[in-house]
């Protein structure tokens, strides 16, 4: 014989259960409506209504025109997006042999790859650009490794566009490879195996058997380091060379040194549109996980 | 004395052998050990080696001179004595705020089967699907026109952005594991809500709980770019501190100790890492 259930646990009316929901869940949803959906919209809709000189001058693109007019504004955003492209490739170049070395290997050098390659997840970027400076830079760390070897004549890339896709690539290898050996897991011992039975060589089984596998977080890898990248600050900063700037760099110029606020809002929505694809494509891709997930 | 010879080089001659054999067989481990020993460890090794110089000459691999002499002209500094309780101050009130927001919001995703629910836990995604300084921009426009910029509420509030995604997902999908026959089980044995919630519920949801948290903390402590858009020239974190002492390199010192003294909540996570591995949380913040 059971008890009857305690009063509470009667099934509520289906709306006042919603309402109860809705307002638990209002809080962090106001707070993200308010600080970034309103700001991106607002500053997507003034960059349409204003002069350049800041006058409500009906629908307008008179604040495009002039950044894509101006040779400064051009060459940093074709800076920055050269530099995301590299750091991409350079990324993928590194991360994927690595993760799948990790995938197919345990063993004491194994897990000492992982621990390097995870290492950086603790070391915070504003770290990172100090310590990459007394690393990188001129008679820095590396500088002095090199010379010990008999290796003289070392050009630093500190302040050059390669220290910048250097931090870059740095900070983004332990997610990148979280995130892919834990697709690559996702593939049984099995299949491959049976791929090598009838023949196939590593790089079929590669591209044939493993790829098309984990497309998913191939996926969730570039767009969120895309994104990051994109819109990155504190290391192109530190690290990179004054001209030409990525976009980050650039903004935060405009806003604080020449105190022009609403150039500086032209650049950011432009930085958006160019990248809403991208951030589409990432959270449409979690979001296909999410519902394969919860329906096993 | 030739036998203890000869015993000596065999014993090299093997290990060495083996050696030799171990890299052959995993080429590529002891190939990508070596670039990332030097590639990832070199950075860090500088700078350990840079807080504890007293001096320290080209070339040499290590320090000329070693001493503690710069630690103490370092906390003599007003700006650092300043910034650190502040910044630690900042990312606490931080944290609790958000787990205020966020974790009442986690249970309902969790508990509660309501319309809309599954678009609303996504549209949590867009924290991460902006390109983040764009954002920041847009958000100090508005900040500026409403007084907020220089305000340790202004700096409050960009901070939270960050916290919302990892404060949210980690505590909903713990929610969701917890077993609710247990529950049940607690409340035919006549047990109220509140004790089936502390005493069944809570230990469950726990070690997720506290990971959300010391992320958070260890992030917010981290933050620095909004707190830089935001908060200067009045609000200085050690962080945003951080940036001056890089550009202005006067004592390369300075720099090298305050980054192993900000460190020290990064090295609790390490600590930790094992765990937090396990549980899936270091990769929760970006949804995934």
């Amino acid at each position: 014989m059971t008890l009857p259930p305690p009063p509470e646990f009667k099934p509520r009316a289906a709306w006042r259960n919603d309402v109860v929901a809705y307002l638990l869940v209002a809080p962090p949803l106001l707070l993200m409506i308010l600080l970034i959906f309103l700001p991106a919209l607002q500053s997507i809709v003034r960059t349409v209504t204003l002069d350049i000189d800041g006058a409500p001058a009906g629908l307008t693109l008179a604040r495009y025109a002039a950044f894509f007019e101006d040779p400064i504004s051009r060459s940093n955003l074709l800076f920055t997006f050269q530099i995301t492209l590299l750091t991409l490739a350079a990324i993928f170049a590194f991360c994927f042999p690595l993760s799948i070395y990790l995938r197919f290997n345990t063993g004491r050098v194994a897990a000492a790859v992982q621990i390097l390659a995870l290492f950086p997840l603790f070391v915070p970027g504003i770290i990172l650009a100090y310590a990459l400076i007394r690393f990188l830079g001129t008679r820095g760390t590396l500088d002095t490794i090199l010379s010990v070897i008999g290796f003289t004549g070392y050009r630093t890339p500190y302040l050059k566009p390669q220290a910048i896709v250097f931090a870059l690539l740095w900070e983004s290898i332990p997610f990148t490879v979280l995130v892919l050996t834990a697709g690559l897991r996702q593939i049984g011992d099995s299949l491959i195996e049976s791929a090598r039975d009838v023949g196939a060589n590593n790089w079929q089984i590669f591209w044939r058997i493993i790829l098309p596998q984990i497309t998913r977080p191939v996926l969730i890898v570039f767009s969120l380091n895309f994104l990051g990248i994109f819109g990155s600050y504190t290391l192109p900063y530190l690290l990179g060379p004054a001209a030409p700037q990525m976009m980050g760099v650039f903004m935060a110029q405009t806003f604080g040194q020449y105190r022009r606020p609403d150039d500086a809002e032209t650049q950011a929505v432009i930085t958006f549109l160019i990248a809403s694809v991208v951030g589409f494509l990432y959270v449409r891709t979690v979001a296909s996980q999410r519902s394969e997930r919860e329906d096993l | 004395m030739t036998t203890i010879r000869t015993e000596g080089t065999s014993f090299w001659a093997s290990t060495m052998r083996s050696f030799a054999a171990t890299v052959r067989r995993d080429g590529f481990g002891w190939l990508a050990l070596v670039v990332l020993i030097l590639m990832i460890l070199g950075p860090l090794y500088s700078v350990v080696l840079w807080a504890f110089a007293e001096r320290w000459q080209y070339p040499s691999l290590i320090p000329t001179e070693f001493g503690l002499r710069f630690w103490e002209q370092t906390f003599a500094r007003a700006d650092i004595a300043k910034a650190l309780p502040f910044s630690i101050f900042l990312s606490v009130t931080v944290t609790l705020l958000s787990a205020v927001i966020c974790l009442p919001a986690a249970y309902a995703f969790a508990r509660i089967k309501f319309r809309g629910r599954q678009l609303l836990l996504l549209s949590f995604l867009a924290t991460n699907a902006f390109p983040r300084f764009g954002l920041y921009i847009s958000i100090a426009v508005i900040f500026f026109r409403l007084n907020l910029v220089g305000t340790v509420q202004g700096v409050i509030l960009i901070q939270l952005i960050n916290t919302l995604l990892l404060m949210i997902w980690i505590p909903t999908a713990a929610f969701q594991g917890v077993d609710r026959a247990l529950e049940e089980a607690g409340l035919d044995v006549g047990a109220s809500r509140f004790r089936v919630f502390t005493r069944i519920t809570l230990p469950m949801v726990m070690p997720a709980l506290s990971a959300a948290l010391l992320l958070t903390f260890v992030n917010t402590f981290y933050e620095a770019q909004g707190a830089l858009l935001i908060g200067l020239p009045r609000v200085v974190t050690m962080p945003v501190l951080m940036y001056s002492l890089i550009n202005s390199q006067l004592v390369t010192q300075y720099g090298a100790i305050v980054s192993l003294v900000l460190w020290a909540p990064s090295l609790i996570l390490l600590i930790v890492a094992q765990r937090l591995l396990r549980g899936g949380y270091l990769t929760a913040g970006f949804g995934v």
